[in-house]
């Protein structure tokens, strides 16, 4: 009987630790949507993963030869706790906010069309884990 | 030979997947009378092995078949009258995403009396696949109140999406997400192909943004994958690798030209170069294979 107690509780803080995290991302998503400006379209997806402290998410993306691209990166409430780097498939360094303040968005003119890897990390020091974001926004 | 490899280790990579949420089904049924300790890394995001991946909107293709002088063509949209007939979920998915790229292609061609039928059709199928809440009245309202200015109308539609992909991954359905992504985008290419060798004045732009493709559908399939053995999935999936292996044929030569960035504008140009050329015979079968993947989709 304990123990089934202790299931129904466990599994009511499972739920509720997903959707917590989950509503931690809407958050964070809120925030950094603010960062694609009316003047960007939004790619109609929103990307995500829960880190630790020290792990990498990963998104592959194909980005098209003559158009403009804001990413907007963010992690917590304020900006600069999420570190992205962008590489090409031969993983030359394209571009990395470090290099930038940690700045949480940044626009791309793309003259011919790339296949390239987003990396991001939280940033050391500050969160122990957290939700990254990434949105991708283009202009013509 | 190379179809055959592909689509080994793609199903190897389904079985993988499926043999781990087996797993992970009896694990729980074994561990009933155990307590576990929260895994804080669980999550429900659409991830496969650590990597995510972005598909392009359907709105660039659409912008791209502007710009390079395509006239607008109605014969290329879906009927907005054929909703009823999408009666599975992976059906309606898929034409949410389809009738989400018609409805950017005709913002962008501003014809605006087309705009309200399928913002309707796609009000309906977000409905059926439980996303009402981002084409509710609100939106329709913004719409029908900015039918004049195009850019507010894809922001809105762009927009609209994005919840409601933020809503399906919140919600554990990764599934729904990846179809309603891979209509829109079955959708965009068969524009693009269809548009090829017609009244356009610049075909090879056409035939490069076709050739770009080739990482973004290896991305589709990956994306797929887990749901591949789902009911009416199987055919769809396997006509992309299909295609996939025809993408391959395809020669794409990168060089990596260092990225110039202006600090002061927070903007980076990124100069390397891809050079794509695709056979004129490959093309037309490509078009062909294009042409029937949409048709499992809308038929």
């Amino acid at each position: 009987m304990n123990k089934k107690l202790a299931l129904i509780i466990l599994s009511i803080v499972l739920s509720l630790s997903t959707k917590m995290s989950f509503a931690q991302c809407d958050t964070v998503a809120n925030v950094c949507y603010k960062n694609i400006t009316a003047k960007y379209i939004s790619d109609g997806q929103q990307y995500r993963a829960l880190l630790l402290k020290g792990e990498n998410a990963e998104f592959n993306a194909t980005l098209f030869g003559g158009t403009q691209y804001r990413m907007a990166a963010c992690s917590g409430m304020t900006d600069g706790q999420l570190v992205f780097s962008i590489y090409d498939k031969q993983h030359n360094l394209l571009f990395t906010n470090t290099e930038h303040k940690n700045a949480p968005y940044w626009d791309f003119k793309v003259k011919n069309t790339i296949d390239c890897t987003i990396e991001a990390k939280l940033l050391n020091g500050n969160l122990e884990s957290g939700c990254a974001v990434l949105l991708i926004g283009f202009k013509q | 030979m190379i179809l055959n490899l592909k689509r080994t280790s793609y199903l190897l990579s389904a079985i993988v997947l499926g043999g781990m949420l087996a797993l992970s089904s009896c694990k729980e049924k074994a561990d009933e009378e155990e307590v576990e300790p929260l895994d804080s890394n669980k999550t429900n995001i659409v991830n496969i092995n650590g990597t995510l991946f972005s598909i392009p909107s359907p709105i660039q293709t659409a912008m791209l078949l502007k710009q390079v002088g395509a006239p607008y063509n109605k014969a290329l949209l879906n009927g907005p009258g054929k909703i009823a007939g999408y009666s599975t979920e992976a059906k309606r998915a898929l034409n949410l995403g389809a009738y989400g790229a018609d409805l950017g292609y005709i913002i962008l061609y501003q014809q605006t009396q087309e705009a309200i039928g399928y913002l309707g059709a796609v009000k309906k199928l977000s409905e059926d696949v439980g996303i009402s809440g981002a084409f509710d009245a609100k939106l329709l309202d913004r719409f029908k109140q900015n039918m004049a200015n195009k850019d507010s109308l894809l922001v809105f539609t762009s927009e609209a999406f994005r919840s409601s992909d933020a809503y399906l991954k919140n919600n554990d359905r990764g599934k729904v997400s990846a179809l309603i992504i891979a209509g829109g985008w079955v959708e965009s290419l068969y524009f693009t192909s269809e548009m090829f060798n017609g009244k356009v004045a610049d075909n090879t732009k056409l035939l490069e943004r076709i050739g770009e493709q080739k990482t973004t559908l290896d991305n589709l399939i990956k994306l797929l994958t887990p749901y591949y053995q789902e009911e009416g999935l199987t055919e769809f999936v396997d006509a992309l690798l299909d295609l996939a292996s025809e993408f391959d044929k395809i020669e794409v030569n990168y060089v990596f030209v260092k990225p110039t960035t202006d600090e002061a504008n927070k903007i980076t140009t990124i100069n390397s170069t891809t050079e794509v050329k695709v056979a004129p015979e490959l093309m037309k079968t490509i078009q062909e294979k294009v042409k029937n993947i949409r048709g499992l989709i809308i038929n």
